[in-house]
């Protein structure tokens, strides 16, 4: 079947039931493993006029088809919501399948997505096993803590490229999928290595499909402190840790030689913004904060908050601290330009609502934002 | 004409941040450009409000300068948008 030029398609593998192609994740018109172009790529090809109008008319179909397909899928988060408000004794009968997990290499080229990994599970190359084992736990973690199902909560293939560019010193989410660079093997290793990393990029998944948190000021800060807070406790959740066993960092496991032998053993420290050991120390109190600042900086603020709150209540931190930050960033509708006092109200709110036989649970996350000044 | 500086800030590590010890910078000299990577970084100066565009979590911004007869001008770009001879100019570095 030939294919939308929107979609471009591999090989199906047919390992696992996580490799295979979850029928709600295939668009409309494309029988086969598919991903998407984004919208402004095919928006500008629909116009491009250097391209004649019979090679315009598939870009401009396929957006159309893109356009249905969003509808569809809103459509159907939202059913799975309903579902899970009105019978909620039914998500066992009614438990969605997994999210497909797929993998694309890119050769050391830096066009997205690259070549699909035939059955990256069973990979040869340690780095497309590593992102397909790890993108899957992560998905896992989402399910088995917060009954989520993907980033969009309706079942989203989850797609990471990896080798991405030669020597790159970086992993992001590009609002479709993950990408992974391999690091320079001095400062930094390749990025996969590093589980809470993973949860990090695929957390913004997760925040771009609720709250919306934008990327700039208060909100951005917010943002980029869910995908570390959600990385680390992913880290402690895949490792059976609780608060007092657990290390708190981000990005420990993909320091490269150069780095650690200045003295830098993390990014950032969750109990520790602030430490010397961090690559890119951050501040501890809202009184730091002013607007402009790099969301990957303001994090600190809130990224504190959460370890406070979490050491103070004890246990195992996606049990309790975990629940109510997710519910803060899950439960409402979208707030793309939230301030932190906002997130800080609405986390003490839901601890009282969420554990109301457990004062000091309201009490722990009470003091841990007054420690931050908010 | 003079120098482009270059430098490469954001990403997952924070790169250029306030206090942060990993940064990535370079220049190069405009003459050493093809003609069309130089048109380029006249449409990113001269589009600057437009060429920020989408802010994606966790990737690199760039932050380009030169200095003109008018005085010294600065666009913060997204990797996407940049050449790749001002992308491939930047060196990461501990500091």
């Amino acid at each position: 079947m030939k294919n939308a030029p929107g979609f471009a398609c591999g090989r199906v593998s047919s390992g696992s039931r996580r490799d295979r192609l979850a029928p709600r994740a295939r668009p409309p018109r494309c029988d086969c493993r598919c991903f998407i172009i984004p919208t402004d790529v095919l928006e500008r090809m629909a116009k491009d006029k250097k391209l004649t109008p019979e090679e315009r008319k598939p870009f401009v179909d396929t957006m159309k088809v893109e356009k249905e397909w969003r509808k569809a899928r809103v459509a159907l988060s939202k059913l799975s919501h309903l579902v899970r408000t009105v019978l909620p004794a039914a998500p066992a009968a009614a438990a969605p399948a997994a999210p497909a997990v797929t993998v694309f290499d890119c050769a050391h080229g830096t066009t997205l997505p690259g070549s699909p990994v035939p059955n990256p599970g069973t990979a040869p190359d340690a780095v497309a096993k590593r992102a397909f084992t790890e993108t899957q736990a992560v998905a896992d973690f989402y399910q088995t803590c917060f009954g989520r199902n993907s980033v969009d909560d309706a079942g989203m293939t989850l797609m990471s490229s990896i080798h991405y560019s030669i020597n790159y010193n970086n992993a992001f989410w590009n609002g479709t999928q993950m990408t992974y660079g391999d690091g320079d093997g001095n400062i930094f290793i390749d990025f996969t290595k590093g589980n809470d990393v993973i949860a990090h990029e695929l957390t913004h998944g997760v925040t771009q499909y609720s709250a919306r948190l934008s990327y700039t000021n208060q909100a951005g800060g917010l943002n980029e402190s869910v995908s570390d807070v959600f990385g680390s406790m992913f880290r402690q959740w895949q490792a059976d840790q609780d608060v007092t066993g657990a290390d708190w960092l981000i990005g420990s496991d993909i320091m490269g030689p150069g780095a650690t032998a200045r003295g830098f053993t993390c990014l950032r420290d969750l109990s520790n913004p602030a430490a010397k050991h961090c690559l890119a120390p951050q501040p501890t109190k809202f009184s730091q904060y002013r607007d402009g600042l790099d969301p990957h900086f303001s994090s600190g603020i809130p990224n504190f908050a959460f370890y406070k709150a979490a050491m103070a209540i004890g246990g195992k931190s996606w049990e309790k601290a975990g629940k109510i930050w997710y519910q803060a960033l899950t439960g409402f509708p979208p707030s793309p330009n939230m301030r932190m006092s906002a997130f800080a109200k609405r986390t003490r709110s839901l601890a009282a609502s969420m554990f109301p036989t457990e004062p000091a649970v309201r009490t722990a996350v009470d003091k841990a934002w007054t420690a931050v000044g908010l | 004409m003079s120098l482009l500086h270059v430098e490469r800030v954001g990403g997952l590590a924070g790169f250029g941040g306030p206090g942060a010890h990993v940064r990535s910078r370079g220049q190069l000299d405009p003459d050493d450009l093809s003609a069309e990577e130089r048109h380029a970084v006249e449409v990113l100066f001269k589009t600057r409000g437009r060429a920020k565009g989408a802010q994606t979590p966790d990737a690199f911004h760039y932050r380009i300068s030169r200095t003109t007869a008018a005085g010294t001008e600065t666009v913060e770009v997204p990797e996407s948008a940049v050449p790749t001879a001002l992308v491939r100019c930047v060196k990461d570095e501990l500091v």
